[in-house]
C-alpha cells in the first residue's frame, strides 16, 4: 500500500482538486444570506418589506426587547435586527462602522458630548438624522436640552433620567440598627461607622472596572460645587475657573476621608463592578454608591430583591444645600446616511409615545422623560424626586468638551485609592484633558 | 574515538533521471504565489499604505472633516506622558516576559524531551493554554488573581496581594500570565531544537567525559541556536505589541500602570476619537517593532554562524 505522504498527484490532478476547492468556497461564499445588510425584500403579506439593523449597549437589551416586540404588532412589513455589546466594544466597533460609512440604521447614541460616540461628536460629523420634527422632541425639559440637542436640534431619543446615589439594602442597615437614610455628610459618616462596628463593609467599591471609579465623585460635586454655582459649566468652558480651583477638591477629599476611615472594602482597585454588586446583593456590604440604572443588575444578583433601594447620598451638611447627579439614559439615534433613515426615524417617533417612554424608563428604574397618569416610578428612586425640579445637575461628562476627560477622571481615581497620587496631581491632569 | 571517511558511493545515472524528474513535479512556479500575494496586497499592505496617511491629519475617525498637520502628531508623541509611560511599561514586560517565557520554555523542553513516560502528555498539556484565545486567559487569571487572600492564587499561596489593583504588582501579574500561556509556545519550538541535535554527539562527549551540564552547554545549547533566535524573536514582537491580556484584565489600569504602547493608540482612536493621533503612534510601535527585531535578528544570526 503506498504511504499517503509518498503519494504524488499530477499537474492535472492537482489543477482539478483546487478547481474543486475554489467551486466550493465561491458556493460558500454566495450563499451568505443577502437579507443581512439591510436590504429591502418582499414581505409575507405581498408590501415591501424593510430590515432595519439597530447595534445598541448592553443596558439596552430589556426595555428594547419589549419595543421591539410592540413595533411589530403595530407596523408590519418593518422587521428590526438588534445586536447588544458593552459599552467599551460598542464605541469600537460602531465607531469603525460610522467611519467606514455603513452604520447601523439605528445606533447607541450617548448624550451630550464628553465620550466619542456621543451626540455631539456624532451629530457634528453630519451623521445622525435630525428628528427635531417629532412631537415628542417639543416636550424636553429644558434642563435635559444639552443632552438631547446640537443647535437647536434634536439628534438623540432618551427614555428618561437616571440618578446617582446609594443603592443599599435595608436588611443589613436595620441590623445595624439604622432606622432612616442619611441626610447630611456627617450622618452619613456616622451611618458607615455604625455598619463597619456591626461587621459590615459600609461601602462596596469595585474599582476595577473603570466607569465605577467616578461614581462617588459625581454623586458629591453637585452638592460640592452646582449647589455654590449652577453656572459652574459655563465659567470652566471660558476658562474662568477649573477642576482645582473649585468644589472638585472638596469632593475628592470627601472620597479619600471614606476609604481612610476603612469604609471601602478591602483593595478597590482590584474589586469589579461585578463583585460590587454581589456584595451589596448578598448582604456582605451595606451599599454601593451607583447609577439607578443598574438596580435590575443588583436586584438580579439578590435573594430578596426587595431589600434593595436607593437614597441620595448628601453631599453636604446643610439637607437644604443638597443637590442630586440626575443624568439623561444612554439613548439611541438614528444614521443620517442609511438607505432607510425615514423607517428608522419611524420607529424612533414610536419610541417617543408615552407609553413607550413609560415602559422604557420602567425596565431600566430611570424617572420617565415625561410623564402622564400611566407612568410608574420605580418605588427605590422616589427619594430622589424632590431633587429633580431645582437641585440636581445632569452627569458631570455630558458637558465635558471632549473625550479625554473622563478617561483621565477614572485612571486618577485609581491612583488616588492606591496612594501613588494626589488630590492636586489628579486636578491638574482633569484640567491638562479638559484644555485639550 | 575514530573517525572514518568513506568515498561518496556513485548513484546511477537512471535514479538521477527520476528523481530530478520529481524535484520538477514538486516545485511549483512562482506564479502559483500570486493569489496569496493579491490577497495579501489587499487586505494587509494597501491599507497599511493608506493608513499612513492619516497619521498626517487631525482625522476623528467618523465624518469627512480633517486636515493635513504635517508632523504635528510626531511632535506631540515625544511630549505625551501617557505615550511615553505606556513605552517604559511596554519594553519592561518585553524583557519580563522575553527572559522568564524562554527561561521556563527551554526548562519544559528540556524536561519532555528526556525519557519520561508521560511525556507526550505533558507536552500536550504545557502546550494547551496557547490555543486558549488570550482574552479568555486574561479573564480566567481575573479570578486567579482576585484581591481575595483565601481564594485564587492568594488563598494557594497564603499571601494578601492586589495582583491587578496595586499598581506596582499589576504589570508583573500581568506578564506572569502571558508567561503562563505562552512558555508552552516557547517549549515547542525549544523542542524542535533539541529533537535536531544528534545523538551521536552527545555519546561522543559522554566518552570525552562532559557530564549532564557539560554536555547542556558544550552540545545542547550552541546546537539550539537557531531554535533560541525564533524564540526571542517572537517574543519580543509579542511583548511590543502585547494588546488582549492588558485590555481584558487591567484596561491600563490602576491609573496608568499597565497601560502599553498598544492600549494606548487604541484609547486614542476608539476612546477619545483622535484617530490621526493614534495612526501616528501605530506607526512608530511598527517601525519600532521593525527596528528591534532586524537588529535583535542581525546580532542572533551572527551568533550562530559564529557557533
Amino acid at each position: 500500500m503506498t504511504d499517503l505522504r509518498d503519494a504524488r498527484i499530477s499537474r492535472a490532478q492537482f489543477f482539478r482538486m483546487m478547481g474543486g476547492l475554489a467551486v466550493a468556497a465561491a458556493a460558500t461564499a454566495c450563499s451568505t444570506n443577502p437579507q443581512s445588510g439591510g436590504t429591502t425584500a418582499t414581505g409575507a403579506s405581498g408590501a415591501a418589506a424593510v430590515d432595519l439593523k439597530f447595534v445598541g449597549v448592553a443596558d439596552q437589551k430589556a426595555p428594547m426587547d419589549a419595543l421591539l416586540a410592540a413595533y411589530k404588532q403595530a407596523k408590519a412589513g418593518v422587521s428590526i435586527a438588534a445586536s447588544y455589546a458593552p459599552t467599551d466594544q460598542v464605541q469600537t466597533s460602531l465607531r469603525t462602522q460610522l467611519g467606514a460609512g455603513n452604520a447601523p440604521d439605528l445606533h447607541v447614541v450617548y448624550p451630550g458630548s464628553g465620550s466619542a460616540m456621543s451626540m455631539t461628536e456624532i451629530a457634528k460629523a453630519g451623521l445622525l438624522a435630525d428628528l427635531s420634527a417629532q412631537a415628542w422632541t417639543q416636550t424636553i425639559p429644558t434642563g435635559f436640552k444639552p443632552a438631547f440637542q446640537q443647535d437647536g436640534k434634536t439628534f438623540m431619543y432618551s427614555a428618561g433620567s437616571s440618578v446617582i446615589g446609594a443603592i443599599y439594602n435595608k436588611k443589613v442597615f436595620q441590623e445595624a440598627g439604622i432606622d432612616a437614610p442619611p441626610t447630611t455628610w456627617t450622618e452619613f459618616l456616622g451611618v458607615c461607622e455604625k455598619l463597619k462596628k456591626a461587621g459590615k463593609v459600609p461601602i462596596a467599591l469595585g474599582a476595577q472596572t473603570p466607569w465605577v471609579t467616578q461614581l462617588i465623585n459625581y454623586a458629591l460635586v453637585p452638592s460640592t460645587v452646582y449647589a455654590k454655582d449652577p453656572t459652574f459649566d459655563d465659567k470652566q468652558s471660558a476658562g474662568q475657573t477649573s477642576f482645582a480651583q473649585s468644589g472638585w477638591r472638596d469632593a475628592m477629599e470627601m472620597y479619600l476621608e471614606l476609604q481612610k476611615r476603612g469604609y471601602f472594602n478591602d483593595k478597590p482597585n482590584g474589586t469589579t463592578f461585578e463583585q460590587q454588586t454581589s456584595m451589596v446583593a448578598t448582604g456582605k456590604a451595606a451599599m454601593a454608591i451607583q447609577v439607578s440604572a443598574v438596580l435590575p443588575a443588583f436586584r438580579d444578583a439578590a435573594t430578596s430583591p426587595d431589600d434593595l433601594s436607593m437614597f441620595p447620598l448628601p453631599g453636604s451638611d446643610d439637607a437644604a444645600t443638597v443637590w442630586i447627579p440626575a443624568g439623561v439614559v444612554v439613548g439611541l439615534g438614528a444614521s443620517a446616511k442609511g438607505k432607510h433613515a425615514e423607517e428608522a426615524k419611524a420607529f424612533i417617533d414610536f419610541l417617543g409615545k408615552q407609553e413607550n417612554i413609560n415602559t422604557w424608563a420602567k425596565a431600566v428604574a430611570a424617572i420617565p422623560l415625561t410623564q402622564d397618569a400611566s407612568s410608574t416610578i420605580d418605588p427605590a428612586v422616589e427619594s430622589f424626586l424632590p431633587f429633580t425640579k431645582d437641585r440636581a445637575v445632569p452627569f458631570m461628562d455630558q458637558r465635558w468638551p471632549n473625550a479625554e476627560v473622563q478617561p483621565t477622571h477614572f485612571a486618577v481615581v485609581q491612583e488616588l485609592l492606591s496612594g501613588k497620587s494626589t488630590i492636586d496631581e489628579a486636578l491638574k491632569k482633569m484640567d491638562e484633558a479638559y484644555a485639550k | 574515538m575514530t573517525l572514518t571517511t568513506q568515498p561518496p558511493v556513485e548513484t546511477p545515472p537512471a535514479v538521477r533521471a527520476r528523481r530530478a524528474r520529481r524535484a520538477a513535479s514538486f516545485s511549483p512556479s512562482w506564479w502559483f504565489a500570486v493569489p496569496a500575494l493579491l490577497v495579501y496586497a489587499g487586505v494587509v499592505l494597501y491599507p497599511s499604505i493608506v493608513g499612513v496617511f492619516y497619521a498626517f491629519t487631525d482625522w476623528s475617525g467618523i465624518g469627512e472633516g480633517k486636515s493635513f498637520v504635517g508632523l504635528a502628531n510626531f511632535r506631540a508623541i515625544l511630549g505625551d506622558e501617557q505615550v511615553m509611560g505606556s513605552l517604559g511599561n511596554t519594553l519592561l514586560l518585553t524583557v519580563a516576559i522575553l527572559v522568564v517565557q524562554n527561561g521556563v520554555g527551554l526548562l519544559l523542553a528540556l524536561g519532555v524531551h528526556a525519557k519520561l513516560k508521560s511525556r507526550t502528555l505533558l507536552r500536550v498539556i504545557f502546550f494547551s493554554p496557547v490555543v486558549v484565545s488570550p482574552v479568555m486567559v486574561a479573564f480566567l487569571w481575573k479570578y486567579v488573581y482576585t484581591p481575595d487572600p483565601s481564594a485564587g492564587l492568594n488563598g494557594l499561596l497564603g499571601l494578601d496581594i492586589d495582583w491587578l489593583g496595586d499598581p506596582s504588582v499589576a504589570l508583573w501579574s500581568i506578564a506572569g500570565m502571558v508567561v503562563w500561556q505562552y512558555a508552552g509556545y516557547s517549549m515547542v519550538i525549544f523542542l524542535a531544537g533539541l529533537e535536531g541535535v544528534p545523538k551521536e554527539l552527545h555519546e561522543a562527549a559522554m566518552i570525552d567525559g562532559a557530564g549532564t551540564l557539560q554536555r547542556f552547554r558544550y552540545v545542547t545549547w550552541p546546537l539550539l541556536a537557531p531554535a533560541l533566535t525564533i524564540n526571542l524573536m517572537l517574543s519580543t514582537i509579542g511583548g511590543l505589541k502585547l494588546f488582549d491580556q492588558v485590555f481584558a484584565a487591567t484596561n491600563g489600569g490602576p491609573g496608568y500602570a499597565t497601560e502599553t504602547l498598544s492600549t494606548v493608540l487604541y484609547k486614542q482612536a476608539f476612546v477619545y476619537g483622535k484617530f490621526g493621533y493614534s495612526t501616528a503612534i501605530a506607526l512608530v510601535l511598527a517601525l519600532f517593532v521593525a527596528a528591534v527585531s532586524l537588529v535583535q535578528i542581525y546580532y542572533l544570526r551572527s551568533r550562530e554562524v559564529a557557533q
